[in-house]
């Protein structure tokens, strides 16, 4: 088999498994307060973003594991501090202030909406990545805390990386151990633990 | 059976007022000692094992993926919230601030961080097991600071054997003076940066022992109690038992004697005294569930309700013949409040050691002892020490926040364990303050009526100084073993973020300047014994756990042979 289809198989076996068990984004995104619940549209631009950052290689990418469905409940609940009033300097910019809720707080999707544009979600792949790359290349050469993408992005990460697939078959989770060994040569094969909480936390 | 009766025409031998780490001890100890005792526990009962709801979950079990819901934190868990143990599998092991308010002065930010359940912050604890020293018991009759300790190391030494002989604590011994060697379990390793920093360290500054953690992880089974799984999720509650909680180990203990009454949801809201006899008489509480009010009455009460929560209760406890609360005739009680200053004070890259990882979540860090102010006063602008606690670790996705890259690319970087760093984060030794103190609001009171208490506490230039130098050292340390560093700091975060927040009922030899006598026993009433952090009369700057439960076990064979010769 080649790498190529091995790819498309686990890629496509995986969606079979995930439609018997709901991504758990979506398990939430029904309870959300009216005013933060997203369009189809909305959830359509944030699934497609996610599986940009995260695309499917040898396992399904954050897309396909319900990504953009985590990063709109986890806005609309203010995760990593994303329902928090940004500065006075931001919340004056120009390209933020349309955004900002009643309550001061940046809508981030509709922030990202805007930013990428309504024929975002029609360009050719290529394009599509090539205009996300360049966004994620400006926003982490700028101040940390300006952009609200880097939000975003560690949303999606969050979300990925919490998943089951992202979690278990994209790194290695193993909630108990069993033994503590200090050294352990690294291989081709070595892969992360997502189950690694000092990591998790401080890394 | 837990009895569960109205207990107002009961009476007991003790009432133990709190079931977190040092109410277990007293409760074990005392019963063990024959004593019939009722212990009162505020918060909601979690038994052993089958109340441990999210121990075995994924992250992906749970509804905020184990991060939590902000927006709940935000409007009831603010402070908790805070503390590095929360999280969503760990959040109904904390209190709801909202419904649990305090007050600050204003020049205060304190943090303060409670578990009010069966086991208290014993199942939430770092698990962090240190003896003090001479250089410990002896820093306030040395530097003028507070009052002296009535004890020293000779006295609580074979009590620290005892305490550690029943929890197990894992650790190496170092043949250290300011950090006394335990009885203990085999070490958990040091993994492959560590090692080589702690070689490295002690070739530059032999006086300077980067050591495993000393910690209530067991390394072998005992009593019952399994191994240690290395997967360090202890604060949701271990089945296992492999680390000291209320439940896992002192719990079952003091069952075991049949002379336990157990009742919880039982928030004491007062102790009653008898002017006559100079002796407290019974315990009033509140049900939280019903808000009724019961009573019993014992020959003797002990008060582990937490540092803060016990000063609380004493203030709360005022009479006419005792204005300034329950053993406050000396005019200290609620004051020389402390915490440790904390902060991080390097955090470096660590190259060289690529083809290596660990395997495992080993359940606690390195420790580097106090090393400075011993025999010679080598601290540039303070008098007392500082030690440091961290580790080797590597990083994992978290990291790709912080980094630019999207695609198939970024998602293969992410796969691989991240460069080492190493952090070392400094714990000083606060100078105790009469200006550091708790007292009662009497203009706010909490949903049982109960003035709300207030904290007023600020480090000082003795702190500032010590993380000043900690931040220094620090970074020369790790430079000098191969790191660079990235940044640290020397500005301690607000009061509590070391979650040793101690005294108010110091011990000391005078009853005119202090509340507890050399056994825990306040000066004022003589069956009345404060064995929890409220008895500090100074911080160490090692964690006081162990301290506590042995000044407890001490406090407890001494009241039991005064209950049992009729001197009480």
């Amino acid at each position: 088999m080649t790498g190529w289809s091995r790819r498309s198989f686990i890629a496509a076996a995986t969606l079979v498994a995930l439609q018997a068990a709901a991504p758990g984004g979506a398990a939430v995104l029904g309870k959300l307060d009216p005013a933060d619940a997203p369009t189809p549209q909305r959830r359509k631009l944030l699934r497609m973003v996610a599986d940009h950052v995260i695309p499917s290689t040898e396992t399904a990418g954050a897309g396909a594991v319900g990504t953009g469905d985590f990063v709109l409940v986890a806005l609309a609940h203010g995760l990593d501090g994303t329902r928090r009033p940004p500065r006075s300097d931001l919340a004056a910019d120009p390209a933020i202030s349309p955004f900002l809720r009643s309550d001061g707080s940046l809508d981030h999707a509709a922030w990202l909406d805007a930013r990428l544009g309504p024929g975002w979600l029609a360009l050719p792949p290529a394009r599509r990545h090539a205009q996300l790359a360049a966004l994620d290349a400006a926003a982490f050469a700028r101040d940390p805390t300006a952009d609200p993408w880097r939000a975003i992005k560690g949303l999606i990460l969050t979300g990925y990386y919490t998943s089951e697939v992202g979690g278990s078959k994209e790194l290695h989770y193993e909630l108990v151990p069993g033994r503590f060994d200090p050294k352990v040569p690294v291989t081709p094969a070595t892969r992360a633990y997502s189950s690694d909480w000092t990591a998790v936390d401080f890394g | 059976m837990d009895k569960t009766q109205n207990m107002n025409a009961a009476q007991f031998d003790v009432i133990v007022v709190g079931s977190g780490i040092t109410g277990g001890w007293a409760a074990k100890e005392l019963t063990e000692a024959g004593l019939k005792v009722l212990l009162l526990e505020r918060g909601r009962a979690i038994e052993h094992q089958q109340d441990y709801e999210t121990e075995m979950k994924a992250p992906w079990d749970m509804p905020f993926r184990g991060e939590g819901d902000a927006a709940l934190y935000a409007r009831d868990h603010a402070v908790q919230s805070l503390n590095r143990h929360f999280t969503e599998f760990t959040q109904g092991h904390f209190v709801n601030d909202a419904q649990n308010p305090y007050q600050t002065g204003p020049d205060t930010a304190f943090t303060w961080f409670r578990s009010y359940q069966l086991g208290g912050r014993s199942l939430t604890w770092g698990r962090q097991s240190y003896r003090w020293s001479d250089y410990d018991f002896g820093a306030n009759k040395r530097d003028g600071h507070g009052t002296d300790w009535p004890i020293r190391y000779a006295d609580l030494a074979p009590w620290y054997d005892k305490v550690e002989d029943f929890i197990g604590v894992s650790g190496a011994a170092e043949g250290l003076p300011q950090l006394p060697d335990g009885k203990f379990q085999p070490p958990f390793a040091l993994n492959v940066v560590e090692q080589a920093v702690r070689e490295r360290i002690s070739a530059q500054w032999p006086e300077r022992r980067l050591t495993i953690g000393r910690t209530a992880n067991l390394t072998q089974e005992k009593d019952g109690r399994g191994l240690c799984q290395s997967r360090s999720i202890c604060a949701r509650g271990c089945s296992y038992g492999a680390y000291f909680s209320t439940q896992s180990s002192t719990l079952p203990a003091a069952r075991a004697t049949g002379n336990l009454t157990l009742i919880t949801d039982a928030a004491v809201e007062h102790l009653d005294y008898d002017p006559k006899t100079r002796r407290v008489t019974g315990v009033r509480w509140i049900d939280s569930k019903t808000k009724t009010r019961s009573s019993a009455s014992a020959r003797m009460v002990f008060l582990n309700a937490g540092a803060f929560n016990s000063v609380h209760l004493l203030l709360n406890s005022a009479s006419e013949a005792m204005p300034h609360g329950l053993a406050g005739s000396s005019g200290v009680l609620g004051t020389h409040i402390m915490d440790h200053a904390n902060t991080l004070s390097a955090a470096a890259i660590m190259p060289g050691f690529e083809a290596w990882t660990s395997f495992g979540n080993r359940p606690t860090g390195v420790v580097i002892p106090r090393y400075r102010n011993m025999d010679v006063m080598d601290g540039a602008g303070h008098t007392r020490g500082f030690s440091f606690q961290g580790g080797a670790l590597q990083s994992t996705w978290t990291a790709g926040k912080r980094e630019a890259g999207l695609g198939a690319d970024f998602k293969r970087r992410l796969q691989k364990p991240g460069p080492w760093r190493m952090v070392l984060v400094a714990f000083a030794d606060c100078v105790p303050r009469a200006t550091n103190r708790l007292t009662l609001d009497r203009t706010r009171s909490d949903s049982n009526g109960i003035p709300q208490l207030r904290i007023d506490f600020a480090f000082g230039a003795e702190e500032n100084a010590a993380l000043a130098q900690a931040k220094a050292d620090a970074a020369e340390m790790l430079t000098k073993a191969g790191g660079k560093v990235m940044f640290g700091f020397d500005r301690p975060g607000a009061g509590g973020t070391a979650i040793h927040e101690m005294g108010g009922a110091r011990m000391g030899h005078d009853p005119a300047a202090s509340v507890l006598n050399k056994w825990s026993q306040a000066h004022d009433v003589a069956n009345l014994f404060v064995t929890d952090g409220a008895q500090m009369s100074s911080s160490a700057c090692q964690n006081p756990s162990l301290t506590y439960m042995a000044l407890t076990a001490r406090a407890a064979a001494h009241a039991a042979a005064l209950l049992k010769s009729g001197a009480l």
